[in-house]
C-alpha cells in the first residue's frame, strides 16, 4: 500500500511544489523588506547627522583671535560620552583638527586629502574613525564672517557616526522579521497539508474501492465523489456494466443457439432410433458426432465468454448444496450416498456463479455416474488464498495412466456411459482460466479422486 | 399412466406420444405454458414431461405455479438448457428430474418409470400387491411366479390398479388415466375389462365398492 505523500505520488508532488514555492518567495520577502529597513535607518541617520552638522554650525564662534570656538555643549549627551559612537570635529584650513567633541577623547576623524570642496555643499563619506570602526561621516566647508581682520579662512565641520549604531537596529528587525516569516511559512505549509489530505481524500476513496472490486467484494465503484472524479467513477461503472451485458448477451446467444439445434437432433435421434435399415444407423451415429460438437463448442463459447469480469465472488457452499440437491434428483434411483464434509468458516470462489456451477456440476455429475454408493465433498480454504474442493467417490477409479487422456476433448474413460465425455476436459479448460488446476488421484474410498483448486477468498 | 407431455415442437411431441404410448401410457399434449398451466392444475396426471422453452409461459413458471397450488405429480423436464446453473434452477423450481436434448427414447422411458414409482413410494423397479408381481421395466405381471396373459388394455388397468393398492378408484378415473380423449368414455368398458381382468386372477382380488368404484386388495 502507497502512503499519499511518499515520493513519486501526487501528494508528494503537489507537496514539494508548494514548498519551494512558498520558501523562495518568503526569503526574498524578507531580503527586500530589510533592505528597505536598512535604508529608511540609513534616512533617519543622516537628517540626524544634518541636525548636529546644523548645530555645530550654529554654535560655532570666533573669539578674538579670529580662532573658532564652540561655546555651548551639544544637545546629544552621546557627545559627552568617550567613543559613544556619535563625534564631531572642526578641521582648519590647513586640514588639521581645530575643536572635536569629547566623545572623540585623544582620536580624530580624518579625510582623505586632496582640494577642499566648495563652501555650503554638504559631503558624505564611509571611512574608518577611532579603533578603525567604519563611520558614516558627513562634512561642510563653512567660511565664517570676521568682523576683524584674523580671518581663520574656510572651516571643514563634520559630523559622524559609527556604522554599528546604524546597524543594530536593523539586524534586530532582521531577527523579528524571520521568525515572522518562519512561523508564515510553517502556517502555509500546515494548511496546504490540510488542503491535500481534503483534496486528495476522494482519490484515497476511490483506491480502496477499486481495490474493493477486484477482490470481489463489490461488483462496481461506490460512493459519491467530487465532480472533478464522479465521471470517471460513472466511466468505470459504465464499463463494467458493458461487460456484463456483453457476457450475459454471449451466454444468452449460446443458451439460443443450443436450443436451435438441440430439438431438431433429438427428433431426428428418435426417428433415426425406429429406422431398422443402414440409414437408421448412419443418422444415429451422425447425430451422434454432431452432438458432440454442438457440445463442444457451446461450452468452450461460454468458458470464453467468462472472461473473468472484476469484482465477482460468491459463496461457495450453498451453491454446492444446490448441486448436490440437483445430482441426488437425477441420479435418485441408485440411492447414492452423497455427502457435503462440514467447512469451517466462509469458503469463497472469486469469480462468476456459473462458471463454478458448471465445474462443479460436471465433477459431481461424473462422481455420482461412476460412484457405487458414496460421493463426498470437502473444501478447503488455503492461507494462500486457494479455494481448492475435492470430489471422492467409491467408483472403479480411473487408471493413472488414462488420467492425462480424459482431460482432452471429447474423450471418454468409458464409452458405455451416458454423457458427451467433455466434462472433465471442459472443468480443466474453465479452471485453466482463472488460473486454478485440475487434479486426478486415487481417493481412499476406493474411486476418483478430484481435487480442484480455484482462486479463493 | 396418463402424462403431460408439455412440448412446443410438434415433431417431438409426436415422436413422444407414439413413444408414450407404445409403452402403455396416455399422452396428453399441450404446446404452451398457458395450456399447460391450465391442464396441470385442472386435471390428474400420473407424469408430466417438460419443456422449459416455451410459448406463452415459460416452463419453469409454470412448474413453480404448479407447485405453489400444491400440485405434487412428479415432472421431469425436457430441455435443450443444459447448464448446471439451469438445472439447479429446474430442480429447485420443484423439478423430480431432469434430461437434456438431444436423449435416447429409453433413457426417457426409464426415468419415467422411476419417477412413478417413487411417487408412489415405490423403492424398486418391482411392484408387489399381494401374490402379483409387476415387474415395470419388462411390462410383465406375475401371480404367484407365473407370468399372466395380459392384453394392453388389461395390464394398464391392473398396472394402475397396483400403482395404488387398497384405494377406491372411480371408473371416471380409470378411464380418464388409462384412456387418451379421443377414446370413447365409457364406463361399461371399464366394467368389461374388469371383469375379463377377474378371470384372470383369484377371486376378491379386485373388490367393487358400491357406487364408488374398485379397489385393489393390497395385501392378502
Amino acid at each position: 500500500m502507497s502512503r499519499p505523500f511518499q515520493p513519486g505520488t501526487l501528494g508528494w508532488r503537489l507537496l514539494s511544489g508548494t514548498l519551494a514555492w512558498v520558501l523562495a518567495t518568503l526569503v526574498i520577502t524578507g531580503l527586500i523588506l530589510t533592505d528597505l529597513f536598512e535604508d529608511h535607518v540609513e534616512r533617519q541617520a543622516r537628517g540626524e547627522l544634518l541636525m548636529h552638522l546644523n548645530q555645530l554650525t550654529g554654535h560655532l564662534e570666533l573669539d578674538a583671535g579670529g580662532r573658532p570656538q564652540v561655546l555651548r555643549e551639544l544637545s546629544d549627551p552621546r557627545l559627552k560620552q568617550p567613543y559613544s559612537g556619535l563625534y564631531w570635529q572642526v578641521d582648519g584650513a590647513d586640514g588639521q583638527p581645530l575643536l572635536r567633541s569629547r566623545s572623540l577623547w585623544d582620536g580624530a576623524l580624518s579625510l582623505p586629502p586632496g582640494p577642499a570642496p566648495a563652501p555650503g555643499a554638504l559631503q558624505e563619506y564611509r571611512l574608518p574613525g577611532p579603533g578603525s570602526v567604519p563611520l558614516l561621516i558627513l562634512s561642510r566647508v563653512i567660511l565664517p564672517e570676521a568682523d576683524q581682520s584674523a580671518s581663520p579662512g574656510p572651516l571643514r565641520l563634520m559630523v559622524a557616526i559609527d556604522e554599528a549604531v546604524l546597524r543594530q537596529p536593523v539586524r534586530d528587525f532582521a531577527g523579528i522579521l524571520a521568525l515572522a516569516l518562519g512561523l508564515l511559512a510553517l502556517g502555509l505549509v500546515a494548511a496546504v497539508f490540510l488542503q491535500l489530505k481534503l483534496a486528495l481524500g476522494p482519490l484515497e476513496r476511490l483506491r480502496h474501492s477499486l481495490a474493493r472490486v477486484r477482490t470481489g467484494e463489490a461488483a462496481r465503484l461506490q460512493g459519491s465523489y467530487p465532480a472533478e472524479i464522479q465521471p470517471l467513477v460513472e466511466e468505470f461503472n459504465g464499463v463494467l456494466d458493458h461487460d456484463a451485458a456483453i457476457l450475459e448477451r454471449a451466454r444468452t446467444q449460446a443458451g439460443n443457439l443450443a436450443h436451435a439445434l438441440k430439438t431438431p437432433l433429438a427428433i431426428l435421434a428418435n426417428a433415426a432410433a425406429r429406422e431398422p435399415g443402414e440409414l437408421g444407423r448412419l443418422v444415429t451415429e451422425q447425430v451422434g458426432t454432431a452432438r458432440r460438437q454442438v457440445d463442444y463448442h457451446l461450452a468452450r463459447a461460454r468458458a470464453a465468454a467468462s472472461a473473468q469480469l472484476p469484482g465477482q465472488r460468491v459463496a461457495v457452499r450453498p451453491l454446492l448444496e444446490g448441486l448436490l440437491r440437483v445430482m441426488g434428483k437425477l441420479h435418485g434411483e441408485r440411492g447414492l450416498h452423497l455427502e457435503l464434509l462440514p467447512v469451517r468458516g466462509e469458503a469463497a470462489f472469486r469469480g462468476d456463479v456459473q462458471d463454478f456451477q458448471e465445474m462443479l456440476g460436471n465433477l459431481l455429475d461424473n462422481a455420482c455416474k461412476w460412484a457405487a454408493s458414496q460421493v463426498q465433498v470437502a473444501l478447503e480454504s488455503g492461507s494462500d488464498g486457494q479455494l481448492v474442493i475435492t470430489i471422492e467417490d467409491d467408483g472403479p477409479g480411473l487408471p493413472e495412466a488414462v488420467r492425462e487422456t480424459v482431460l482432452q476433448r471429447g474423450v471418454r474413460a468409458d464409452e458405455a456411459m451416458p454423457g458427451s465425455g467433455l466434462g472433465l476436459s471442459i472443468v480443466a479448460d474453465l479452471a485453466g482460466l482463472y488460473g486454478g488446476s485440475l487434479n486426478l488421484e486415487t481417493s481412499p474410498l476406493g474411486g476418483l479422486k478430484v481435487r480442484l483448486g480455484l482462486p479463493g477468498g | 399412466m396418463r402424462i403431460l407431455v408439455v412440448e412446443d415442437d410438434p415433431h417431438l411431441a409426436a415422436q413422444l406420444g407414439q413413444a408414450l404410448e407404445a409403452a402403455g401410457h396416455v399422452a396428453v399434449k399441450a404446446d404452451n405454458g398457458r395450456d399447460a398451466l391450465y391442464l396441470g392444475e385442472e386435471e390428474d396426471f400420473d407424469a408430466v414431461i417438460l419443456d422449459l422453452g416455451l410459448p406463452v409461459i415459460d416452463g419453469l413458471t409454470v412448474l413453480s405455479r404448479w407447485r405453489a397450488g400444491g400440485r405434487s405429480m412428479p415432472v421431469l423436464i425436457l430441455t435443450a438448457r443444459d447448464n448446471w446453473h439451469e438445472k439447479v434452477a429446474g430442480i429447485d423450481a420443484g423439478a423430480d428430474d431432469y434430461l437434456t436434448k438431444p436423449f435416447h427414447m429409453e433413457e426417457l422411458l426409464a426415468r419415467l418409470r422411476a419417477l412413478i414409482r417413487r411417487a408412489h413410494g415405490l423403492a424398486s423397479a418391482e411392484v408387489v400387491c399381494g401374490p402379483l408381481r409387476l415387474d415395470t421395466r419388462a411390462r410383465r405381471i406375475s401371480l404367484d411366479g407365473s407370468p399372466l396373459n395380459l392384453t394392453s388394455h388389461e395390464y394398464r388397468l391392473l398396472a394402475y390398479l397396483m400403482h395404488h393398492p387398497d384405494q377406491v378408484l372411480s371408473r371416471a378415473e380409470l378411464t380418464e388415466h388409462l384412456y387418451a380423449q379421443d377414446f370413447e368414455r365409457d364406463s361399461n368398458t371399464i366394467e368389461v375389462f374388469v371383469a375379463r381382468l377377474r378371470k384372470k386372477l383369484p377371486p376378491d382380488l379386485i373388490e367393487t365398492v358400491r357406487g364408488l368404484g374398485y379397489r385393489l386388495a393390497g395385501r392378502p
